[in-house]
């Protein structure tokens, strides 16, 4: 269900940037407004991206909700709020050396999902990406199909066998690494 | 105002416009000795690794593998190209806080690249033995014909990227050493090619964890430097916002529509860049990913403080008259770092400059010799014998292909360039991003897309290269392919949804349900 309304998000953000470009093409060029849209259809394609890439079949985004929302709030909120600022003047007030609007998108938008995303990857590596489990099994069931098939495949045939490598933590894999 | 017009045309034409205006004289003995310094540093990097290079798939994709720091380095490195030291502080300085939003996606692009890239990028370079971007889509797709479609589009924005940054170092050494443009680009060439034909992506690697070390302390000083000269954010934006105030709006000179097009294009774009894709392969033990998004995007952070505190430090400065209007945009950091820092900081720089500039070369010149050497010919049902030397007869070629383009064919330099983060944005985000998570994209949808994101920047950067035809205002060209290849890619793929199934390989549904 979250993948098929990431995918779903994606396409709809897709065809709402295309007809924002498409307006653009129109006679007097794109309305002023359409930075809102466009906006919109922009950070909610990043943000479903990263849903798409992170959820796996079958499953929710568990905790991962949480980082990805934020992000989109911060995406829109940052953009929106600038989007109504007008034009800074000598006397406007500064906020941590900036005008509002210029605090809004380089604090906000570019700063504040660095304190986010990185750390929320981090944080749910082991349980919601790549489990030693997970990569002991996928390593596992792709050999054996790829026993059974026994077909040559692109990116195989050139360089010979492929490297199998031991699953981690394996006696096998510490003599490999020299341990 | 041209700087509306194409996104993609802005980076690689204020590359180009170095040929123009060059930088200003740095021939001085210390800035000579550092630069001299930093060269053999690069030598004795690639003797070593030259000594490790004894397959193609160590020539390709490091062999054994990589740790995650070198991985880190190396792929902030060959993302920052010179364009952060000296086009992109122009930049800031000419257009303000528009200027900012080709980077401003950083904050996001690498944590999102990890989730739908990397380890599926990695699960597949080992179980299937890839070394290439396209033979990820070949595997994904079971299609010869789109691996040969996407490497061609790499090859083309290749070329055209490379003689950019061959021209953009043969200026840089030129200013360092005084020795003339010609020779600047190709004693750049030379130094470049030698350790990439000796030691592949090997060599590459480590000398990116060289540059990129040099890059990020490099900018991090200077930042430092801006702070005091400028007073402080708060003095810099002061003396702005009395000379310009519409340049610390949030979209600077730009339209709301033409910046935000910036992050679009350099957001969603970020995820087809082959040479920061390419090396998701390399990395040793995939469970070293977990940390991959931090380290990426705090080094890729410090190491962009240069491109906006330099760029409007400078206008702040010209603004109150301690600084005389700079002829050239291009000149904001040279000008800033001869007048305000010590001379051997400003040596550092330079170097980073040079550093920032060969090893995105190096990347290119890797991904380029394994379009020609192993994706095209696999594409016209061929194998090629030895694919290590012909690897590396290939990256000759193409290096001496795209220095004597950089040479010769004049503003033809600006018009190659000016394709490459769009056409590579545009022929790989559908195809690999989005296909490597949804089981529902079909062969017919991956081609149709790579051709369209391939037709469409060709015939539109050719039809505003001639004066043809310019797109209006606000809206760029690469992300006019970019949507576009996104919509062929998704309405093709729904037409022949029937065939999905059987596109996908068993045990590439494994990996992309990993």
């Amino acid at each position: 269900m979250t993948r098929q309304l990431a995918l779903a998000s994606i396409v709809a953000a897709t065809v709402v940037i295309a007809l924002c470009y498409a307006s653009a093409f129109a006679p007097g060029g794109a309305p002023t407004w359409i930075a809102w849209p466009f906006m919109i259809a922009t950070s909610l394609t990043l943000v479903a991206a990263m849903t798409l890439g992170a959820v796996r079949r079958g499953t929710s985004l568990g905790p991962l909700a949480i980082p990805f929302a934020l992000t989109l709030l911060i995406l829109v909120g940052g953009f929106g709020l600038a989007l109504m600022q007008p034009v800074p003047t000598v006397e406007s007030r500064l906020w941590f050396g900036l005008p509002a609007g210029a605090a809004l998108v380089l604090y906000g938008v570019g700063l504040l999902p660095v304190l986010i995303l990185p750390l929320a990857y981090a944080l749910t590596f082991d349980r919601y990406t790549l489990s030693i489990d997970d990569l002991d099994r996928v390593r596992r069931q792709v050999a054996e199909l790829q026993a059974v098939e026994g077909a040559v495949r692109p990116g195989v045939a050139s360089h010979g066998p492929v490297a199998v490598v031991p699953p981690l933590g394996t006696a096998a894999a510490r003599t490999a690494e020299g341990v | 105002m041209s700087l509306l017009v194409s996104v993609s045309a802005t980076v690689p034409l204020l590359q180009a416009a170095l040929l123009q205006t060059a930088l200003p004289p740095l021939t001085q003995p210390t800035i000579v000795a550092v630069a001299l310094l930093y060269f053999v540093g690069v030598a004795a990097i690639s003797i070593w690794a030259a000594r490790r290079t004894k397959t193609a798939s160590d020539f390709f994709k490091a062999g054994q593998g990589i740790g995650l720091v070198a991985l880190t380095l190396a792929a902030m490195s060959a993302t920052v190209s010179g364009f952060a030291f000296i086009g992109g502080p122009g930049l800031i300085y000419t257009v303000g806080l528009g200027g900012l939003f080709l980077v401003l996606p950083a904050a996001i692009t690498n944590s999102m690249g990890a989730w739908v890239l990397a380890k599926r990028m990695r699960l597949l370079g080992e179980l299937r033995g890839l070394i290439t971007v396209p033979d990820a889509i070949a595997a994904r797709y079971q299609s010869p014909v789109a691996q040969g479609l996407s490497a061609f589009a790499i090859l083309i924005a290749v070329i055209g990227y490379m003689a950019t940054n061959i021209l953009a170092l043969g200026v840089v050494i030129n200013a360092i050493f005084g020795i003339g443009l010609g020779w600047g680009i190709w004693i750049g060439m030379g130094v470049t090619l030698a350790y990439s034909v000796s030691g592949g992506i090997l060599a590459g690697i480590y000398n990116d964890v060289l540059q990129g070390t040099l890059m990020a302390v490099a900018s991090v000083l200077v930042f430092l430097f801006v702070l005091d000269v400028g007073g402080g954010m708060s003095g810099i934006s002061r003396s702005v916002l009395a000379d310009d105030p519409g340049l610390l709006s949030p979209w600077g000179a730009f339209t709301p529509l033409a910046a935000l097009s910036f992050f679009f294009v350099f957001g969603l774009g970020s995820l087809g860049q082959p040479h920061v894709v390419h090396k998701f392969y390399m990395l040793k033990d995939p469970r070293r990913l977990k940390w991959y998004p931090m380290l990426m995007t705090a080094a890729l952070m410090l190491t962009l403080l240069l491109y906006f505190g330099v760029g409007i430090a400078v206008k702040a400065l010209v603004a109150r008259g301690e600084l005389a209007a700079l002829v050239t945009p291009d000149a904001a950091t040279p000008t800033f770092l001869l007048n305000y820092t010590p001379v051997l900081l400003a040596a550092l720089v330079f170097s980073g400059v040079a550093a920032a500039i060969m090893s995105t070369v190096n990347s290119f010149m890797n991904i380029g010799a394994a379009a020609v050497t192993h994706d095209i010919p696999i594409a016209f049902g061929r194998r090629v014998g030895n694919e290590l030397r012909v690897g590396r007869l290939a990256t000759v070629a193409i290096a001496v292909a795209s220095a004597v383009l950089a040479q010769f064919s004049g503003s033809m330099v600006a018009f190659l360039g000016i394709f490459g983060w769009g056409l590579f944005a545009s022929t790989l985000v559908p195809a690999l991003a989005i296909g490597l998570n949804w089981e529902g994209a079909t062969r017919a949808g991956a081609i149709a897309s790579i051709a369209t994101g391939l037709v469409i920047t060709l015939a539109f950067e050719t039809m505003a290269f001639f004066n043809v035809y310019s797109i209006p205002t606000g809206v760029t060209v690469s992300g006019l392919s970019l949507v576009l290849s996104l919509v062929m890619f998704f309405g093709v793929s729904w037409l022949t949804r029937a065939s999905a199934a059987s596109t996908l390989a068993p045990d590439v549904r494994l990996i992309m349900e990993a």
